[in-house]
């Protein structure tokens, strides 16, 4: 099947949406997705964007059951690593059920891969969760080691409430 | 020990950084795999597109580390971006010197952290521990911040850059 893959562009945001609550939904959290294409438009274009995004789309001929033509989508964006330097953060990586086993996802890591080889990174990060093993067998294959396994790294966060008590903490 | 002052990272702080990065990895046993150099830390945090942002702590003169240093803690962060929620702060590293713990220096550098995140209009704020840390798992988890990793299963990965080249070179 025939596909591209190019850089997002704010037109997009509403196919990017709509896959963003797709996969929420695969990985069992709907209800914690809180913005919109709004946001997306916002804080993806203008002159500091805090994301970058690939979508993948296909022909008209082989649009989705639902008229879809947007299938797939990569989001990332530049990190620091005080070991390493320059490091790519992969946050979403997603393509429709519907397409799979055409290539699409590993050419949208392999943009992604491109990308990070552009700007000099040495590492590209993501996190995967533990029950995920479609999605764990895909990134093995392709040279991830799982750094939570291997050194024992979690993540923690400070969200909401807890950030906003931290905030106003009495010195 | 009475006063330090917290302030922005500035040019000439780059071979403090460096050394309290090698005193931090040293801490977590992977001192060895620090490759950055000062020059990486001087283009990539103060150039054009900085890739971090980063928070020194220095303290007056007369209260010196025994090795004669000022610069006795920091903390190095940058937004990073959540699909579901937006714009985060992500602590990249935060360490203060062993004799200058126990004066509120990483309270006060966490609190500053997380008024940055909140007039930055971040929903959270993210990092990883190791899970041998206990005492900076404690640290963080007695001011609110919960274990993803724990919680929700989150597993984080990497691809190193020999993998991420093979991956741009494949068709």
């Amino acid at each position: 099947m025939r596909f591209t893959i190019s850089a997002a562009k704010p037109e997009d945001c509403k196919d990017i949406e709509r896959m963003i609550m797709e996969l929420a939904v695969y990985e069992n959290m709907p209800d914690q997705v809180k913005i919109s294409h709004k946001e997306l438009e916002r804080d993806g274009f203008g002159p500091n964007p805090f994301y970058h995004c690939l979508v993948a789309e296909v022909p008209e001929e082989h649009k989705s059951k639902d008229g879809n033509t947007t299938v797939g989508y990569v989001i990332f964006f530049y990190t620091y690593s005080t070991w390493k330097g320059r490091t790519v953060y992969m946050e979403d990586l997603y393509v429709m059920p519907e397409f799979r086993g055409n290539g699409i996802g590993k050419a949208l890591l392999g943009a992604v891969a491109k990308e990070a080889k552009d700007q000099l990174c040495s590492r590209l990060q993501f996190s995967v969760l533990d029950w995920n093993k479609p999605s764990l067998d895909f990134y093995m294959a392709k040279g991830a080691e799982d750094l939570t396994a291997k050194e024992g790294w979690h993540f923690l966060r400070f969200h909401g409430m807890a950030l906003d008590n931290l905030a106003q903490e009495a010195p | 020990m009475a006063s330090y002052i917290l302030r922005k990272a500035e040019p000439k702080d780059v071979s403090d950084i460096l050394r309290l990065i090698k005193e931090l990895a040293k801490f977590e046993e992977m001192e060895d795999q620090v490759i950055l150099t000062e020059k990486d830390l001087l283009e990539d945090g103060f150039g054009d597109h900085p890739f971090y942002h980063c928070m020194v702590a220095e303290v007056a003169k007369q209260h010196q580390s025994a090795d004669g240093h000022v610069i006795v803690g920091f903390a190095m962060y940058y937004f990073t971006y959540d699909p579901w929620i937006g714009k985060l702060l992500y602590l990249e590293d935060f360490y203060v010197m062993k004799e200058y713990r126990g004066f509120g220096i990483g309270s006060e550098i966490l609190k500053k952290l997380s008024q940055t995140a909140v007039r930055t209009r971040c929903s959270s704020m993210h990092f990883i521990v190791a899970e041998w840390n206990t005492t900076s798992i404690e640290f963080y988890k007695r001011r609110g911040a919960s274990d993803l990793s724990h919680e929700e299963g989150w597993r984080l990965f990497k691809i190193d850059k020999q993998s991420l080249l093979k991956m741009t070179s494949e068709e």
